[in-house]
């Protein structure tokens, strides 16, 4: 793992010392594998950012991830002002461990910033009650965003990606033109890690079927799904508050304040990122690790084997604005 | 009534039975409409399970014995961890009902031509690639519309419709055990028998409890290879033998299906193993359908089971020693009939679900007065 900061992640690509590999299929394919861009944003358990400390960090995140001057300039280039933008949140957990609301509006704004339409930034997650009960408030046609359950509107027919056979939301296989994972960083007890990744579990109907085994290559399996694959510009968690222990939901006690936003075009990275914040709190706290818990997060390394991104510790690029 | 399209199929699997009239269902039952979330699901505590440590729970009712986390589900969908307390989601929430010959079970040896008041939930415990009825079972209860049928006002609507029996069916049964349980306190109450058709992928315990209550089970044994059951089924072989063989032992009547997939499951070697196998261990008097495969869900690369392959599994069983052997999905198919072992003659004649004749006189035959082994009063 290294780190540096934004001004030097922008020379690096100017020199092409960093590949953009190009994503096939996709519109807007920057991505800068292991790159992960983090900003500083602390609040307390329980208690909200400031939303102009939200506006900040979002923005120095999305900055830092692909070495642009401004958090606007970084939205530009992920996404095309006639994009769809689908901002999928992850509010299983509820109001205290989901995505918070102020970041999410951040985000919409820098990429509304960036000349995609108001009415076409969709954030979502799998029903209204659960971006109610995460404080989120549904517009089904904005302004100043859309917010929608998908409310159980799948495709008529599973499609198959390696291990999975699922029927996905039709916001992400028809609506959206470009996707965004917004997930926290919590553990998780049976993958070890709930980050960016298994924030796609929300979009198929049966993600109950695909658990076991650490959740193992499932995970990696629906990612890969050309719904996704082909869609996604960015990986944003959440990290101001994290669990290390008793996820998937709250668990009182197993929460910290991490005080991170992380941003990444790299979905595996995001994750690898959310993976040690977890084991050195765990570690912090004499816990065993995820592997000796039985609960490695092996879907990072098939998700780095089937091309999604890097799961290779020694490649992540941590940058700071 | 209006209906969506999950219960549009869910009807038209129906084929030639008679749903449920929509005005006795609204007058006894309130729908519900697909709901997004799972919060307004009737949860009631689930009867097989243990507590584990941090609030987590180990469900024992199948062998998949999922260890399930706060505010996670099963593998099966419709049970879920609330706070460390295990609950189903499904007990007396019904997506399909319908009036069906038991014919369709099949349950070939269980009062033929009778109505069998079938029901299911959402929901099932493993995930078979060639699922007739996925858009029920592979579903969780929030996604498709259901109603509210405790036990009660179902046995009162069987009897309403003529059905001398009731049939857990569609989808899988294992998954809302508990409704099981209680359809069939109150149908035996009521003078009407319940029956089941599965899976068989349960664990001991559970179905132990539940068979004695239990007129008849159909089981669906998927193949005789445990890498079919893991690579098509997403389960395993041996604790559906275990099953069959529990089933056996508590003298509860059996029929076995065995859906014949061209190239995965039809091959002779493994038919005769198969047949074998229950001749050996449930005896020669357990009834096996053969039936054709269709290309669905996840599965449709293949063609429909070519008759040739359903023939030859016939042949096999009766060399084998099996007595009643049949093929099913092949509507006029000498395969539906019921022949006496000891003469040879047509007992009960079949087409498709129905009943041409049934010349069986108290279980027997009327030529040579072989006993029948079955259900038939």
């Amino acid at each position: 793992m290294r780190t540096m900061t934004r001004r030097e992640l922008a020379l690096m690509v100017g020199a092409g010392a960093l590949a953009r590999t190009v994503r096939s299929g996709t519109r807007k394919p920057v991505v800068y594998p292991g790159v992960v861009g983090l900003a500083e944003a602390k609040a307390a358990l329980g208690t909200p950012l400031d939303r102009e400390k939200a506006g900040r960090a979002m923005a120095e995140a999305l900055a830092a991830s692909v070495g642009a001057p401004t958090g606007v300039e970084a939205a530009a280039a992920l996404f095309a002002a006639d994009d769809t933008v689908g901002i999928k949140v992850n509010c299983l957990a509820g109001r205290i461990l989901s995505p918070r609301v102020e970041l999410v509006e951040a985000l919409v704004d820098l990429v509304a910033g960036a000349g995609v339409d108001r009415r076409r930034i969709i954030v979502f997650e799998r029903s209204n009650r659960e971006l109610q009960r995460a404080g989120f408030t549904i517009r089904n046609q904005g302004p100043p965003y859309r917010c929608i359950g998908t409310n159980n509107d799948y495709e008529r027919q599973p499609s198959t990606s390696g291990a999975i056979g699922s029927c996905f939301a039709r916001l992400v296989s028809t609506t959206c033109t470009a996707l965004v994972s917004f997930g926290v960083v919590k553990d998780h007890d049976l993958s070890g890690v709930s980050a960016g990744m298994k924030n796609w579990y929300g979009v198929i109907h049966n993600p109950n079927k695909y658990h076991d085994n650490g959740c193992d290559p499932y995970i990696a399996d629906v990612a890969r799904h050309p719904f996704i694959r082909d869609k996604l510009r960015l990986t944003v968690l959440d990290g101001v508050i994290a669990q290390c222990h008793g996820g998937p939901a709250y668990r009182p006690g197993a929460t910290f304040e991490l005080g991170q936003v992380a941003a990444s075009t790299d979905p595996v990275a995001a994750d690898l990122w959310a993976s040690q914040a977890i084991e050195m709190e765990r570690d912090k706290r004499g816990l065993p690790t995820l592997e000796e818990a039985g609960r490695p997060a092996r879907y990072l390394t098939t998700a780095a084997a089937v091309g999604l991104g890097v799961a290779d510790p020694a490649k992540l690029l941590l940058v700071r604005s | 009534m209006t209906i969506d399209r999950r219960r549009l199929v869910a009807l038209g699997a129906a084929g030639a039975a008679a749903l449920l009239h929509p005005r006795l269902l609204s007058a006894v039952a309130s729908s519900r409409g697909s709901s997004a979330s799972g919060d307004d699901l009737p949860a009631r505590e689930a009867s097989w399970y243990k507590k584990l440590e941090e609030g987590r729970v180990e469900c024992e009712l199948c062998p998949q014995a999922c260890k399930v986390a706060d505010m996670e589900r099963g593998m099966c969908g419709v049970r879920e961890n609330r706070g460390g307390t295990y609950y189903t989601l499904v007990h007396s929430l019904a997506c399909a009902v319908h009036v069906d010959p038991i014919e369709k079970k099949p349950l070939f040896h269980v009062l033929p031509g009778e109505k069998a008041l079938s029901f299911s939930t959402a929901g099932c415990n493993v995930e078979c690639k060639f699922c007739q009825n996925w858009e029920l079972s592979q579903f969780r209860p929030e996604q498709v519309t259901s109603y509210d049928l405790p036990p009660k006002v179902l046995i009162d609507a069987a009897k309403k419709n003529g059905a001398r029996l009731t049939a857990a069916t569609y989808g899988e049964p294992v998954v809302f055990w508990e409704y099981v349980r209680d359809v069939a306190v109150a149908a035996n109450a009521a003078g009407v028998r319940p029956t089941v058709v599965s899976n068989g992928f349960i664990q001991e315990k559970a179905l132990r409890e539940v068979l004695p209550l239990l007129s008849a089970i159909k089981v669906d044994l998927k193949s005789f290879r445990d890498e079919f059951y893991r690579e098509q089924v997403r389960g395993e072989l041996e604790p559906v033998l275990k099953s069959l063989q529990i089933i056996r032992e508590m003298d509860v009547w059996l029929e076995i299906v065995v859906l014949l997939v061209p190239t995965l499951n039809d091959s002779a070697a493994e038919v005769s193993e198969l047949c074998a196998w229950v001749k050996a261990k449930l005896g020669p008097d357990v009834p096996v359908h053969f039936t054709r495969f269709h290309p669905t869900y996840r599965l449709t690369d293949l063609p429909p089971t070519p008759v040739t392959s359903l023939e030859r599994a016939w042949k096999i069983g009766r060399d084998a020693g099996l007595n009643y052997v049949y093929l099913g999905n092949v509507p006029g198919h000498p395969g539906e009939n019921t022949v006496c072992p000891g003469c040879g003659e047509i007992l009960i004649r079949r087409v498709g679900f129905r009943i041409i004749t049934n010349r069986l006189e108290n279980g027997s035959c009327p030529d040579c007065q072989h006993t029948i082994p079955g259900v038939w009063s």
